[in-house]
């Protein structure tokens, strides 16, 4: 009976469908009883680094300042029994054979570079640049269940139904039950997701490190694991070994490659999985408060180099060069953003492009940007009104975003939001071009008043309404891109211009 | 990619088995040129499987040739009914054209289609009244019907139009079947004449049914003026409907003319004078506490123009249905009845 090993596991399992369950709820009517936000408040990396680098105080801060306070106490325990990621990572890992050779020296180093990273995060957040969304495991999870997993099964599930009512019969039991999925669990929507292959490769990369050294990534490049991994050193909680016959099991085994020749280990990189206790021919592993013979002493503590300290201040330099250009210059500006988010430079370096907002969206037209905003813009949110407009009545994104990139507005206030405003292209227009009728803009304008207006013009012996902008009242929600029957190019289109952000 | 996977994960000496160890996995050792043919040709294999099963789910629709004209008479022509509360107005002058026995039988299977194509609330009459919905639903029941279905295709979100509008709660409350539309779930329209809409995709669950009633709102509407009854059938149709806006008119009566409603109820309890059919100002909505219930379809959008004072040859399918000889629209020599609750 492992049954630490079994805890384990079953946190594991439990962390990562509740994570997957919370983004699954992240669609409207938003009535979970977890706020999607949940596990991005209980990333340090985010919360502090986007607190240090924006100049503001993050709701999120006291949930992650608990969780490291659990770290001082109990040692890297997130990265081994909650975090989503690390546990795709074991899932992956399931492909590898599972001994292999540890070496010292090579472990020594591997568990460098995160350090790096987190201090090169850490400086550049001084300056103003929040680095953090890159690699926080958290957020690389979240996207990849949202813009990846959620609409995969969806769309196999959808497709599969669909298919069996088609190849059986209509008005079926398996109908009725079809139907209920569709407006409970399965959602109505099937989600699309520009390029989500290139966010899955991302992902896939990451997962895949496993294959040549278990669990890579969490060891060498996660600057939250590093966080963990400083605020472990100080845990309470100790590996004891007795009566240690130095068979080197524990060492082989170990995921993490924390555990040395000599049989200590250093505790800011044990992520607590249990393995070396079951290990142990003698029976003689385990994890206790107090200190026992050995893995008392914390040995060498994994601090930096002469080379490393130039290489850290010299990306540092580097990174912070950014910030004293004008970037907005090498940008495409007509990106439409979601309603009232902040203005370009500090929504670029609010949002941590964790997906949530797009997963939320009721139309799916919010979309991950690729390289259209630079290089620095990748993966952040815009509307895409010939996918899905901005519905007039939701305000659902700014509900679910971690960092107040989009805020949270009233319906009132969002009533009164611009994103942008919309021109009619009169050379294609179907009653300004054709004479024909259309005017299916006008129709579908959620302004009280109509932000579409019609004249009539009598074109031959016809009375035509054609269609223009109020541009007092366009509040740029795209639904007249979406709804214009005019293809492949929209009549109807709508640019950034006028947006307001906050 | 095997052979990769072969030298990366070579065999090394291992003294120990564990459990969950696999040996003899894909990754774990090289891949014979046999191995790597067979595994390429399993694959190869399952392709046309895929094609198939692709296939099936977008397999090519049926064509339908419109339901059929059950001509079911009622009482009078029209009814018109006026009183406070929606629900009471609708079961009376439903009882005073015939009552609802006249048009469902025992074990019918009851298609009642409001409007719900907006994200509103009923107080901003962009959708129809719930109560009035939920007075036919009730009704159907009472005449034996099986099942009652109640959809739209909607222009906004469908979850929020069938949230806000309170017809989604209010019919799962009363008994009905209430979903949404699935667009692959469809027929293609097939008209004995020509016709703008032949092809046209038509949801299934509109046209398998034994009784259809449809239940507009009375609203202002930007193209066509007004939306009433045959306007409202366009909540049928699946597939991209803004191009069904050329030609409307007679689009809209080779529509009704294939959908056929037996019954016909225009709900103008509450009604949109501007900014239509979206609204959203409540300063625009007039209330007229009415009930317009008939077997015609053109004769009750007809007599519905008069109560917003609209002439009906300015509504493009009235237009149509006045010169192609659909339906009734003389309004004089009908036989109404008027009654006050």
């Amino acid at each position: 009976m492992k049954k630490l090993i079994a805890a384990r596991m079953i946190s594991q399992a439990f962390f990562l469908s509740l994570f997957i369950y919370i983004l699954w709820s992240t669609t409207y009517p938003l009535k979970g009883t977890l706020k999607a936000s949940t596990f991005f408040n209980f990333s340090p990396l985010i919360m502090i680094i986007t607190s240090i680098s924006e100049r503001v105080i993050l709701p999120g801060l006291a949930a992650s300042c608990f969780i490291l306070i659990l770290t001082a106490l109990f040692g890297r325990f997130f990265c081994g029994w909650v975090c989503p990621l690390g546990s795709a990572i074991d899932i992956a890992a399931v492909f590898t054979r599972r001994r292999r050779k540890e070496d010292d020296r090579f472990n020594a180093k591997a568990k460098q570079p995160k350090f790096l990273i987190l201090a090169v995060i850490a400086i550049a957040s001084l300056f103003g640049i929040q680095l953090a969304w890159i690699m926080d495991p958290i957020v690389i999870m979240g996207r990849f269940t949202s813009l990846n997993l959620i609409p995969a099964i969806t769309a196999t599930v959808n497709l599969l139904l669909i298919f069996t009512i088609k190849a059986f019969n209509y008005n079926s039991a398996i109908q009725d039950f079809y139907r209920t999925l569709k407006s409970g669990i399965l959602g109505i929507n099937v989600y699309y997701f520009s390029h989500s292959g290139i966010i899955f490769l991302f992902f896939l990369t990451i997962c895949a490190f496993t294959l040549f050294k278990r669990r890579a990534w969490c060891r060498m490049a996660c600057p939250l694991g590093a966080i963990y991994a400083l605020a472990g050193r100080f845990a309470i909680l100790h590996r004891v070994v007795e009566k240690c016959i130095s068979c080197g099991r524990c060492k082989s085994d170990c995921r993490m490659g924390a555990i040395r020749d000599d049989m200590e280990y250093s505790k800011g990189e044990c992520v607590l999985c249990m393995d070396c206790v079951y290990d142990c021919p003698q029976h003689a592993t385990a994890f206790r408060w107090s200190s026992g013979k050995i893995g008392a002493a914390p040995g060498k503590a994994g601090g930096i180099t002469r080379r490393q300290f130039f290489l850290l201040a010299g990306s540092s330099l580097f990174l912070t060069g950014f910030n004293f250009k004008d970037r907005s210059a090498f940008r495409k500006t007509d990106i439409i953003r979601p309603p009232a988010a902040l203005k370009e430079d500090h929504f670029l370096d609010r949002c941590v492009r964790c997906g949530n907002c797009m997963k939320v969206c009721i139309t799916n037209g919010l979309q991950p940007v690729l390289l259209q905003s630079g290089l620095d813009g990748i993966w952040t949110p815009q509307l895409v009104p010939e996918i899905g407009y901005c519905e007039y009545n939701c305000v659902l994104c700014g509900h679910t975003c971690p960092t107040g990139a989009i805020p949270a507005l009233s319906l009132q206030e969002k009533h009164e939001v611009r994103l942008g405003v919309a021109e009619i292209d009169r050379s294609i227009c179907i009653p300004w071009a054709q004479g024909g009728e259309c005017i299916v803009c006008q129709e579908h304008c959620p302004i009280p008043q109509k932000a579409i207006k019609v004249q009539k013009d009598v074109v031959g012996d016809e009375v035509i309404l054609k269609p223009y902008i109020d541009e007092r009242l366009c509040v740029g929600c795209g639904i007249c891109q979406s709804k214009c029957p005019v293809r492949p190019i929209r009549a109807v289109k709508v640019s950034s211009r006028n947006s307001y952000r906050t | 990619m095997g052979v990769l996977a072969g030298e990366i994960f070579k065999e090394k000496e291992c003294g120990m088995k564990r459990e969950g160890f696999r040996p003899d996995s894909m990754f774990s050792r090289k891949m014979s040129r046999k191995e790597f043919m067979k595994l390429m040709l399993l694959g190869a294999a399952t392709l046309p499987f895929f094609k198939f099963f692709s296939n099936s789910a977008e397999a090519s629709t049926p064509n339908f040739n419109g339901r059929p004209k059950r001509a079911v008479e009622g009482l009078y022509d029209l009814v018109v009914a006026k009183g406070e509360d929606p629900y009471s107005i609708t079961l009376k002058a439903v009882e005073s054209i015939g009552g609802m026995e006249k048009f469902v039988k025992n074990n019918d299977v009851v298609v009642v289609k409001p409007n719900i194509g907006w994200d509103r609330s009923p107080e901003q009459a962009g959708n129809t009244n719930p109560q009035v919905v939920a007075a036919l639903i009730d009704m159907a029941f009472k005449a034996g019907a099986k099942k009652v279905k109640v959809f739209d295709a909607t222009c906004n979100d469908a979850r929020r139009c069938y949230t806000n509008s309170g017809i989604g709660a209010i019919a799962k409350e009363h008994g009905a079947d209430v979903f949404f539309v699935e667009d692959w779930n469809v027929v293609k329209a097939n008209f004995p004449y020509e016709s703008p809409m032949e092809g046209w995709p038509i949801l299934r669950d509109a046209i398998e049914c034994d009784t259809f009633i449809n239940v507009p709102i009375l609203k202002n509407h930007g193209l066509t003026t007004l939306t009433l009854s045959m306007k409202n059938l366009m909540g049928v149709c699946a597939g991209r409907r803004g191009p069904m806006h050329d030609n409307i008119g007679r689009k809209l009566v080779d529509l009704t003319d294939f959908i056929n409603p037996e019954l016909t109820v225009i709900d103008a309890y509450r009604v949109l004078l501007r900014n239509g059919p979206t609204g959203g100002d409540l300063e625009d909505v007039a209330t007229m506490k009415t009930v317009i219930v008939s077997t015609d379809p053109t004769l009750a959008d007809t007599y519905a123009c008069g109560l917003v004072d609209v002439a009906p040859e300015s509504v493009q399918y009235i237009e149509v249905a006045m010169n192609r000889g659909f339906g009734k629209y003389d309004i004089n020599s009908a036989h109404k009845n008027f009654i006050n609750v």
